[in-house]
Formats: structure tokens, C-alpha cells, sequence
């Protein structure tokens, strides 16, 4: 009886057994201008030799699950022989959601587990509760935290109590990965370069150069400056999949102030775009979207909690997501909560080692646990009761 | 300086087509849609013909036991792939939300932030101080308005 534990996110899957390791691999398929005829499903991203112009095509829309058919084939590969082989009749599967799914993508998910690919038992679970269990599981002494899951679609800010989270205090921000790719790619479009078809190296730019500034003015300062004093400024290489197979940032010794390079790369010079992209997660009503930043959100989630709860909270920050990875981001968030929180309340805000398999870890904590058996529906319950069973054990 | 200094108010301020604040909404609100997509460009895939999506595809669920494939048979017809193909939309709108009680998805949408919006350049990103007339973009220094009107004011109506 082998556990399945899938988080499944919106960009990436990240899926393995409970007692393997985690693989990370892409949640979508993908299309390329030069091989005409195939479609690649998941990680044969691998095999696209040109990844220049590539088309997406996400099952995810607005972080939640409306196309069915493209989830199916990811999902078909990633179960298959080429993957993890699984054996559905003897297999559990513990599978995330977001927030406040809705209850048609709910009942298809169930149909679909049960009685296409037959798994012997599932658990619906949000990636943000296997996050909370593994944090309760290493402080077992904390009885609250909060949990902020910054990902592809939205960042979702959620307090836990006892290990339920409490609906009231949920948050949404509807800026996510794909939002600051996008937008990067808009203003790279407008200054240097029409980038607008390449998702794929952008994200890539993105994930190499932006970073969190700790003194946003202070950074716009420098990155107005010229030649040398602008320790901001910095050159991407971009690849051309021929003799650059991968997109890198140049160091700065080589970078040549004044002038143009010799060689016939193609070059991004990015001054304030580095910290003014992430800063987007913090103030996302600089580009005009009328929401509360991450901070901002944290505090107003933690004060709509009973207020003898309240400094539990703000003790026990935890950050996930892959947004979390920009360098510096931790340390503004907790600058910012600081500043926002009272006086008298410790602050404390926890990045993990790997923020993006998080949730998974928890799963396989919570696979091993003891209570696990109680916690899910088997097939046999699903093929009597119906969808009711699982609205009523699933608390998402 | 090699480039010859137009003046902005060497044009007639007739001339100039000034947007008003429901056009600008508007214009603003098709950007951050826009911000949504996924992919910018077509499919790649959408002028082959149809014929050659038609070609069977040998994989596990034909090798399976009948009794599977005739259950899959029923999840992958075409009346289910009608059920399956609504956009996000849709199903927020069957969902219904204002009918049940209690945080939803709406509710937990995050609330307009209590600090002043900033304003940055719409060509180069820095702090902006000022605003175009005709369309509400911002814009720090003269050059940056002149390098503004040339390529992106009013270059599209909405």
C-alpha cells in the first residue's frame, strides 16, 4: 500500500512517492514553433531542442483546475510507465487544492480519481494545511501559525489553529508568478527588446536577476546613476540555443560600462526592473491593482483572528511558494510586519530550506501518520455515498 | 544634444484628443487582463489539419482489462469533455456565491491597501512626477514625455 503524494500547483506538479524523494516538473504542456507535429506533456520539456516562442497550455486558469483535458494527459504521463508506474488499486493518493475550490471542480476531481484512474483511497487537502502539519510537526510546542503560499497564480495567506485553518482570516492576492513574468515582459517589450512570446526565458530572467530591495527609494537612487557607481545595473545574455544554450547573467568584471560589446550576443541591461518587479508582491497597486501587499495582508488576516490569538500568529510566519525564493524577500517581510505589527508581539518569520516542496513534505509526514487511514476516502466509500462523503471529510 | 527639442505645447492643445476617466479605467483594466494570459502568441499547432490529431494513440488504457476501459469510455466521452471545457468564469458564476453564507472566494479577495499609491515612469520605470494629459500615463522627465507621445499615447483606442 504505497502513498502518492501530488502537489498540485499551477506551474509545477510536484509529485512522489511518500517514501521516494520529490520531483518538481512542469504542470502543462508545451508546443513549439519548430517541431510542428508533437505536443510535450510535463517534464519532455527536456526534449524540445529550440525552447525560443514556446506555447503553454496550462489546465490552470486563475490558479484553479478548468481544463480537463489537458490535466489528464499530464497526468496520464506522470502515472505512466515513463514516470512513477503507479499501481491504482493499490495506491493512496494525496492530492492538493486551492482555497475555496469550487464545488464542481470538487466533484470532477472525485469522478476522476475514482473512477477513471481508480485509485484505492484519496485525500483532497490544501497545499497550505501539509504546510501547517509540517511546521506543527517541527515545533510542536507552536499552537498557531500562518501560513503565506506566494505561487504561480495568486498568494494565498492562511492562519491555522490546532491544525485547522481558519476560514475568516483567509486572504488572497491575485498577484502571482505568472503576473511578474508577465509584467517583465511587457516592460522588457517597451525599453529593449520584443520578448512577448518568451515565456520560458523570461521566467528564466526573472529567477536569475530580480531580487527583493530592502530600501526601495534608496535602490531607485542608485539605479539612476551611470557608468560604474550603478552596482544595480546588470547585463543578461540571452540564449540562442545554439552556442548559448542557457541565458545567464553577466558578472560583473566583464560588464563593459561605456560603449557596446564586441560579440554578438543579444543583451538585456536591467537597472530598476530587477526590485521593481517583486516589488509588485508587496505593493501591487503600483501597476494598478487595487489590493493590499503581502504585508499588509499578513497583519490585516492576523487582526480579524480572536485577540488572544494574535501574537501566536505573528511568532510563527511561514513562507512558501516559489515566489519566496527572490533573494531578500524574507528580510523585507519581516521589516515591513514589524513595522505594521505592535509593539509588544514578537515577530518571527520562517523561510524554509525549500519553500517549494514544502507542502509536499508535509504530505509525506502526513502519509505516515497514524491517523492517516481515518483521514481518507476509500474507493469502495466513494462508489456507496457519492460525492457526499467527500464533502464531508474533505475540509476545503 | 544631437535630437532636436519639440516643444508639447508647440501643438495645438485642440489637436490633442484628452481621455476621460472612463476611457482610462477601461484602458487600465484591459492592461491588467492582459497581464492574465497565458501565451501571446497563436498556437502553433492551429493551422495543421484536423487529420492529424485523429491518429490513435497506443497507450495504457487500451491494454487495460475491459472492465477499465469501459469505465473510461464513460469519463471520456464527448459529453463529458462538454462538461469539462467551461472557463474560469463560468464556473464562478454557477458557483453562485452570493447564495451560501460565510468567507467564499469573493470575500477572501484581499482589500484595496490603506497606503497612497505610487507612480512610476511608463518608459523608464523610475519615480514619475508628472502626468500626460491626453491619456493619465506618468511620465519623470521631458524626454521620457517625448519618447511617450511618439510611441504609445493614444496609439490605441478602447
Amino acid at each position: 500500500m504505497s502513498t502518492l503524494v501530488l502537489d498540485n500547483g499551477a506551474c509545477f506538479a510536484k509529485i512522489g512517492y511518500s517514501h521516494e524523494k520529490v520531483s518538481v516538473i512542469p504542470n502543462c504542456q508545451f508546443r513549439s514553433k519548430t517541431s510542428r507535429l508533437k505536443t510535450f506533456t510535463a517534464n519532455q520539456l527536456d526534449e524540445i531542442k529550440d525552447p525560443s516562442g514556446l506555447f503553454f497550455i496550462l489546465p490552470f486558469q486563475k490558479g484553479y483546475l478548468v481544463n480537463w483535458d489537458v490535466q489528464r494527459k499530464v497526468w496520464d504521463h506522470l502515472f505512466g510507465k515513463d514516470m512513477f508506474k503507479v499501481d491504482f488499486a493499490d495506491t493512496n493518493i494525496v492530492i492538493t487544492e486551492p482555497y475555496f475550490n469550487f464545488s464542481s471542480i470538487q466533484d470532477t476531481m472525485n469522478e476522476i480519481l475514482f473512477e477513471e484512474y481508480q485509485f484505492q483511497s484519496a485525500l483532497r487537502i490544501n497545499a497550505g494545511s501539509l504546510s501547517a502539519h509540517r511546521y506543527f510537526h517541527e515545533n510542536n510546542s507552536e499552537l498557531c501559525c500562518i501560513v503565506v503560499d506566494s505561487g504561480f497564480s495568486f498568494t494565498h495567506i492562511v492562519p491555522y489553529c490546532r491544525g485547522r485553518k481558519m476560514k475568516e482570516g483567509i486572504c488572497r492576492i491575485n498577484v502571482g508568478g505568472k503576473l511578474l513574468s508577465n509584467h517583465l515582459k511587457e516592460i522588457i517589450s517597451y525599453r529593449q527588446l520584443h520578448v512577448m512570446d518568451e515565456t520560458y526565458v523570461i521566467n528564466q530572467v526573472k529567477e536569475d536577476v530580480c531580487y527583493v530591495s530592502q530600501n526601495f527609494y534608496k535602490d531607485m537612487e542608485i539605479a539612476q546613476l551611470k557608468g560604474e557607481d550603478n552596482t544595480v545595473m546588470r547585463d543578461y545574455v540571452l540564449p540562442d540555443f545554439s552556442s548559448i544554450k542557457k541565458g545567464f547573467c553577466k558578472p560583473r568584471e566583464e560588464m563593459n560600462f561605456t560603449g557596446k560589446y564586441k560579440t554578438g550576443e543579444q543583451i538585456l541591461r536591467l537597472t530598476n526592473e530587477r526590485f521593481a518587479v517583486p516589488e509588485m508582491l508587496f505593493h501591487p497597486s503600483d501597476i494598478g491593482i487595487q489590493e493590499m501587499g503581502i504585508p499588509e495582508a499578513l497583519v490585516n488576516s492576523i487582526n480579524n483572528m480572536p485577540e488572544e490569538m494574535q501574537p501566536h500568529f505573528y511568532k510563527n510566519i511561514v513562507l512558501t511558494g516559489g515566489n519566496t525564493l527572490f533573494p531578500g524577500f524574507r528580510d523585507r517581510v519581516y521589516k515591513e510586519v514589524r513595522a505594521l505589527a505592535p509593539v509588544e508581539y514578537q515577530v518571527s518569520v520562517v523561510l524554509p530550506q525549500n519553500p517549494i516542496c514544502y507542502p509536499w513534505e508535509g504530505g509525506k509526514l502526513l502519509a505516515e501518520n497514524p491517523d492517516f487511514e481515518e483521514m481518507v476516502v476509500t474507493r469502495e466509500d466513494y462508489e456507496e455515498n457519492g460525492h457526499y462523503v467527500c464533502e464531508e471529510k474533505f475540509d476545503i | 544634444m544631437a535630437e532636436k527639442k519639440t516643444t508639447v505645447r508647440s501643438q495645438d492643445p485642440n489637436q490633442r484628443r484628452v481621455l476621460d476617466s472612463m476611457t482610462r479605467h477601461r484602458r487600465l483594466t484591459r492592461q491588467l487582463e492582459a497581464l492574465e494570459k497565458d501565451n501571446f502568441q497563436d498556437d502553433p499547432h492551429a493551422s495543421l489539419p484536423q487529420l492529424v490529431k485523429r491518429l490513435p494513440q497506443f497507450d495504457e488504457s487500451n491494454e487495460s482489462g475491459n472492465e477499465s476501459s469501459k469505465r473510461r469510455k464513460k469519463t471520456r466521452g464527448d459529453h463529458f469533455k462538454q462538461r469539462f471545457r467551461k472557463n474560469f468564469q463560468a464556473l464562478l458564476e454557477e458557483e453562485d456565491l452570493s447564495v451560501s453564507e460565510g468567507p467564499n472566494y469573493l470575500i477572501a479577495c484581499a482589500e484595496p491597501s490603506k497606503f497612497p499609491q505610487r507612480h512610476f515612469c511608463a518608459v523608464c520605470g523610475f519615480p514619475s512626477n508628472y502626468t500626460c494629459v491626453s491619456c493619465g500615463a506618468r511620465y519623470c522627465c521631458v524626454r521620457c514625455l517625448g519618447t511617450h507621445h511618439e510611441t504609445r499615447c493614444l496609439k490605441w483606442t478602447v
